[in-house]
C-alpha cells in the first residue's frame, strides 16, 4: 500500500489537472450563454464566472471545498450527507443479511437435490446476466401502495437485488469440497448433517464473502434506487433525485462522493468481517 | 497363500468390478477394473498393492473401504461386510493427497474424526496430542495446513487416520506426490509407527523399492483387465532401516516384483 | 471414471415424455380453467381455486419428474463430438424450461383467481399483449439503450484493454491505477449517473459515457490480470528463444490474457447494460428502456413496465450468450471448456 501511495497520488493529480480545463471550458460556455441572454452575473466575465456559477456544469474545486463542510457536518444534522448515508447503509446491510439467510437456504436445497438444481439453477445463473435492478423502482411503488413504508421496502429491495449473487456464490461454495474430502467424511460414516456442518459450510465461507462483496454493491444500488423512486424520509437516493430535479450540481457531486465513499466503506467492512471469520486465510 | 501371522482380518473372494456404461449414442461400454481377485490378510500384516495405473489397486482399496461396491464376489473385514465395517468405523483411510481441511488447524484436523464419532472434548485433545507426537508434528498443532510442507501435511493426515485407533489402515499412494528423500524418511517413520501400534496396513504404491522396504507381503497387480498377478513374501528381517535397502536379499525381492510386473501384459505401454 | 452402472436409456426417455405430458396436461387444464373465467372481474369460487392448485401441482410433479430423469441422463459418460454437446445442453435446460411454463401459468391463474389488481401484479398474458401492442415504442427504447450500451462498451472496453497493456509495460502506472480500479467496483453507479447527465445533457451520449466508465474498470482489471499472470516457465522459454518483449507479448501474454479479456467483456457487457438502464432512470431524451420503466411507473401501467423489463432481460441474456459463444470460438483451447459439466 505504501509503495503505491505516490503513484496513486500522481494518477489522481493527473486526472484533476486534465479535467480542470474541461471544467473551465464547459462552465465558461454556460456562463457566456447566460450573459448573452442578458442575465446579470456578479462575477463579470465568462471566464471568472466559470468558478462561481450557481449551478455549474461541473463544479469548480473551490466550490466543492466550500460546500463540503456544510454538506457533511455536523453528522447528526438531518440535512447532512452522512445522516442520509446512515439510513441508506442501514437498509443495505439489513437487506444483505436477509439475502444471505434466504440465499443460504436456497443454496442448501440446490446442493441437497440434483433434480431441484436442474430446474432452478439455470434461472439463477441467467439472473446474473439480467438487469434485475430494473424491477426495483416498480417494486418500491408496489410495496408502497400496499402500505409497506419506511425502512422495510428498502431492505426488501436490497435483499432482492443481493439475493441472486449470494445464492449462486454459496451454491458454488457448498459444492467446492473435492472428492477426496467427501470420501474422507464417508470413511468416517459421517451423517449428512455432519457433512454440511463439518465440511460443506466451512468450505463455502470464502465463497460466501466473495459473493457478499459483489452483493453489497448491488444491495447499495438497490437501496439508492428504491429511495429515489418513492417518498422516503432519508437516504442518499432521496438526495440524488431531489438535487437532480433541482439541477443542483454542486450538491450532486458531493452526494456522489459520499455514495462512493459509502460503497467502498461497506465493501471494506465485508473484508474486515471476512478476515475475522476466516483466520486460516490470513497472511497468505 | 499361507498366512504368516495370527488371525484372518481381511478376506477378498472372487471380487470383480465391472463398469457398465453406455455412451450417449447408446453403445455399451464395459471396463473391467478388477477381475476375480482373491486375497487374505492377517492381523498385523503390512500389505502393499503394487502395479501400473489401471491395474485396479485403488479400486480394490475403495472396495474394501465401501466407497464403491463390487459387481461380483464378497469382501469381509473382521467378519463384517465393508459397509458394516465402515459404519462401525473399523478402518482409517489415507488418500493420495492430504485432504486436510483448510479452515482447521493441524490439531483440529486430527480431531475431526473424533468429533464426528462423538468423543469427549478431553479425549479429543489427549488423543490429538498423542498422535501429533507420534508423527512428530507436536510443534505445529496450532498451524494451518498451508503453513506446512507437503510431507508434513501427509504426516498430519496419517495422524488423523490413526486418531480414532482403528485396527486397519488403508493407504492409497500416500507419498506419491512427495520427493524421493522425503518419501524415504516417511517410509522409515511409517515402519516405526506400524511396529509401535501393531496396526494392519494395506498400502497402495507404484514404487518397487517402497513396496519391498515396507511390506510383509507384496500383491503384484497387472492391468487390462486389472487382476492380482502374484503375491510375494518379503522375508527381510525386522526392524528394517536404511541399510536394509542395500542388502542382496532386498534386490532379489525387488527383481522378483519387477519380473512379475513385466510378466503381466500391457506393462510395456505404461513405461 | 463413472462410479455406477446406469439404467437403460428408454426409462429416461419415458420419464421425460411422461413429465412433458404432465406439464402439458397441467397447462391445458389450467389455461382452460382461466379461459372459462376470463371475463370475471371478481375472485373465483374456492372450488375453482382448488382445481387450479391441483393442476398446478400436477405441473410441478412433471417438472420434478423431468429433473430426475435429466439428472440421470447427464450422469452418463459423454461423447466428445459437438452434436453430443448440443444435445446435452438442450436436455439440461428442459427442466428449467418446464418450470418456467408452470410458473408463468401459476402467476396467470393466481392473479386472475384472486382478482389481484392490475396495479399490483399484471397477469403474464397482459404483459405479452402489451409487448406486442407497444412493440414500436419498445423497439425505439431498445435501440436507444442498445446504442448507449454498445458505444460505451466499445469505448470503455478498448480503453480498458489499452490501459491494461500500458500498466503491464509501466509498473508505476500499475501501482497508481490498479487500486482505483479495485475500489471502483464497490462504487454504486447510480450516484454517478445524475452527475454525468447534469454535465452532458439528457441525450444518449451522457449514458454512453456512464456505460464507458462502468465497463472500463472491469476490463482494465481482467486484462491486466491476464497479461501478468503468465506461467514464469513460459516467460523463461520465450527468453531462451531470445524473443523481444513485443514478440513475448504477441505470442504469450496476449493469448494468455484472452480468457481473462472475455471474462471482462462478459462482466462489462452486463454491467454496462445495467448502468445504461439505471442512468436512464435519472434522465433521458424521450426513449430508453430505463426511461420507459420510470415513465410507466408514473402512470401505474405495470404491464408496460414488465414488458420493458422482459425486453431488458432478453437483451442481457442475448448479449451475454453471444459473447460466450464468441469466447468458445476464440479460446476453445482453454481448460474451462474441458472441465465443463
Amino acid at each position: 500500500m505504501n509503495k503505491s501511495f505516490i503513484p496513486m497520488l500522481t494518477v489522481a493529480l493527473v486526472v484533476v489537472v486534465l479535467s480542470f480545463p474541461l471544467m473551465v471550458f464547459l462552465n465558461a460556455q454556460s456562463a457566456q450563454r447566460l450573459l448573452d441572454r442578458g442575465a446579470e452575473l456578479p462575477c463579470g466575465s465568462a471566464l471568472s464566472c466559470a468558478f462561481n456559477l450557481r449551478s455549474p456544469v461541473i463544479p469548480a474545486p473551490n466550490q466543492l471545498l466550500e460546500d463540503f463542510p456544510k454538506a457533511f457536518f455536523p453528522l447528526t444534522d438531518p440535512n447532512s450527507i452522512p445522516f442520509h448515508g446512515f439510513f441508506t447503509a442501514l437498509a443495505t446491510v439489513l437487506g444483505l443479511l436477509l439475502a444471505g439467510v434466504v440465499g443460504l437456504g436456497l443454496a442448501v436445497l440446490l446442493t441437497v437435490s440434483r433434480a431441484f438444481e436442474r430446474a432452478v439453477l439455470p434461472w439463477l445463473v441467467a439472473s446474473q446476466t439480467v438487469p434485475v435492478i430494473a424491477i426495483a423502482p416498480m417494486l418500491a411503488v408496489v410495496l408502497g401502495s400496499n402500505g409497506v413504508q419506511g425502512l422495510l421496502p428498502k431492505v426488501l429491495i436490497s435483499a432482492y437485488i443481493a439475493f441472486f449473487p449470494i445464492a449462486v456464490g454459496v451454491a458454488k461454495g457448498l459444492k467446492s469440497p473435492d472428492l477426496l474430502q467427501v470420501d474422507l467424511m464417508r470413511t468416517y460414516n459421517a451423517s449428512s448433517v455432519q457433512m454440511f456442518a463439518k465440511l460443506r459450510f466451512p468450505a463455502s465461507v470464502p465463497f460466501l464473502f466473495t459473493a457478499f462483496k459483489i452483493a453489497m454493491t448491488a444491495a447499495l444500488i438497490g437501496a439508492i434506487v428504491s429511495e429515489s423512486s418513492t417518498i422516503t424520509d432519508a437516504g442518499l437516493g432521496r438526495l440524488l433525485s431531489e438535487n437532480s430535479r433541482a439541477s443542483d450540481s454542486r450538491s450532486l457531486w458531493l452526494v456522489m462522493f459520499g455514495s462512493a465513499a459509502l460503497g467502498i466503506a461497506l465493501v471494506a467492512l465485508v473484508g474486515v468481517v471476512e478476515r475475522l471469520v476466516t483466520p486460516w486465510r490470513r497472511v497468505r | 497363500m499361507a498366512l504368516q501371522t495370527s488371525s484372518l482380518l481381511v478376506s477378498v473372494q472372487d471380487v470383480s468390478m465391472i463398469y457398465k456404461t453406455k455412451d450417449s449414442r447408446g453403445q455399451a461400454l464395459e471396463t473391467i477394473a478388477l477381475k476375480d481377485a482373491n486375497l487374505e490378510i492377517g492381523t498385523g500384516e503390512f500389505i502393499s498393492l503394487i502395479g501400473p495405473s489401471g491395474c485396479g489397486k485403488t479400486t480394490l482399496l475403495r472396495l474394501l473401504a465401501d466407497l464403491i461396491q463390487p459387481s461380483k464376489g464378497s469382501l469381509l473385514i473382521g467378519g463384517k461386510t465393508p459397509q458394516q465395517a465402515r459404519e462401525s468405523r473399523a478402518y482409517g483411510y489415507v488418500f493420495q493427497a492430504p485432504a486436510l481441511f483448510d479452515w482447521r488447524t493441524v490439531q483440529q484436523n486430527v480431531m475431526l474424526p473424533l468429533e464426528i464419532m462423538g468423543f469427549s472434548k478431553e479425549e479429543r485433545i489427549t488423543r490429538a496430542e498423542k498422535m501429533l507426537k507420534l508423527v512428530g508434528l507436536e510443534k505445529f498443532a496450532r498451524n494451518y495446513p498451508w503453513q506446512l510442507s507437503g510431507g508434513m501435511q501427509q504426516r498430519a493426515s496419517i495422524a488423523r487416520a490413526l486418531a480414532f485407533d482403528p485396527q486397519l489402515i488403508f493407504m492409497d499412494e500416500p507419498f506419491g506426490a512427495l520427493d524421493e528423500i522425503t518419501r524415504e524418511n516417511l517410509n522409515l517413520e511409517l515402519l516405526r509407527l506400524w511396529r509401535e501400534t501393531g496396526k494392519t496396513i494395506i498400502f497402495v504404491t507404484h514404487s518397487i523399492p517402497e513396496a519391498v522396504f515396507l511390506s510383509t507381503r507384496i500383491v503384484v497387480m497387472t492391468p487390462r483387465p486389472g487382476k492380482i498377478e502374484k503375491i510375494i513374501n518379503v522375508d527381510l528381517p525386522q526392524p528394517r532401516n536404511f541399510d536394509t535397502r542395500e542388502t542382496p536379499r532386498f534386490f532379489e525381492i525387488a527383481t522378483e516384483v519387477r519380473e512379475s510386473l513385466r510378466h503381466g501384459h500391457g506393462y510395456e505401454e505404461e513405461v | 471414471m463413472a462410479t455406477r452402472a446406469l439404467k437403460p436409456s428408454f426409462l429416461e426417455t419415458n420419464l421425460i415424455v411422461l413429465a412433458v405430458v404432465c406439464v402439458l396436461g397441467s397447462a391445458f387444464f389450467s389455461l382452460k380453467l382461466i379461459a372459462d373465467r376470463f371475463a370475471l372481474t371478481e375472485a373465483w369460487q374456492s372450488s375453482d381455486l382448488i382445481w387450479l392448485y391441483a393442476w398446478l401441482l400436477l405441473g410441478l410433479l412433471g417438472v420434478a419428474l423431468a429433473s430426475s430423469a435429466v439428472v440421470r441422463f447427464l450422469a452418463r459418460p459423454k461423447a466428445k463430438d459437438n452434436a453430443d454437446w448440443l444435445q446435452r445442453q438442450l436436455v439440461a435446460l428442459l427442466p428449467a424450461g418446464l418450470l418456467a411454463v408452470v410458473v408463468l401459468i401459476a402467476v396467470e391463474g393466481l392473479v386472475r383467481g384472486y382478482a389481484v389488481p392490475l396495479a399490483q401484479i399484471p397477469p403474464p398474458s397482459l404483459v405479452v399483449q402489451r409487448l406486442w401492442e407497444a412493440r414500436d415504442v419498445l423497439w425505439r427504447d431498445t435501440s436507444t439503450t442498445l446504442l448507449e450500451t454498445i458505444v460505451g462498451f466499445v469505448a470503455g472496453g478498448s480503453l480498458g484493454v489499452l490501459m491494461a497493456i500500458a500498466t503491464q509495460r509501466y509498473p508505476f502506472l500499475e501501482r497508481g491505477l490498479m487500486p482505483y480500479a479495485t475500489l471502483f467496483s464497490s462504487v454504486p453507479i447510480v450516484a454517478l449517473a445524475p452527475v454525468v447527465i447534469r454535465a452532458m445533457g439528457v441525450d444518449w451520449q451522457s449514458k454512453a459515457v456512464i456505460v464507458a466508465i462502468t465497463v472500463f474498470f472491469p476490463m482494465l482489471l481482467n486484462t491486466a490480470r491476464g497479461l501478468t499472470e503468465v506461467n514464469p516457465l513460459q516467460v523463461d522459454l520465450m527468453r531462451s528463444y531470445a524473443a523481444d518483449s513485443r514478440r513475448t507479448f504477441q505470442s504469450l501474454r496476449l493469448p494468455n490474457a484472452m480468457p481473462f479479456i472475455f471474462t471482462g467483456l462478459k462482466t462489462g457487457a452486463v454491467l454496462g447494460l445495467i448502468s445504461a438502464i439505471v442512468a436512464e432512470f435519472f434522465g433521458a431524451n424521450g426513449s430508453g428502456l430505463g426511461f420507459r420503466i420510470v415513465v410507466e411507473i408514473g402512470t401505474v401501467s405495470l404491464d408496460a413496465v414488465w414488458a420493458a423489463i422482459v425486453v431488458a432481460s432478453f437483451l442481457g441474456i442475448t448479449v451475454y450468450n453471444l459473447l460466450a459463444l464468441l469466447e468458445r470460438r476464440v479460446t476453445g483451447w482453454h481448460s474451462s471448456f474441458r472441465a465443463e459439466d
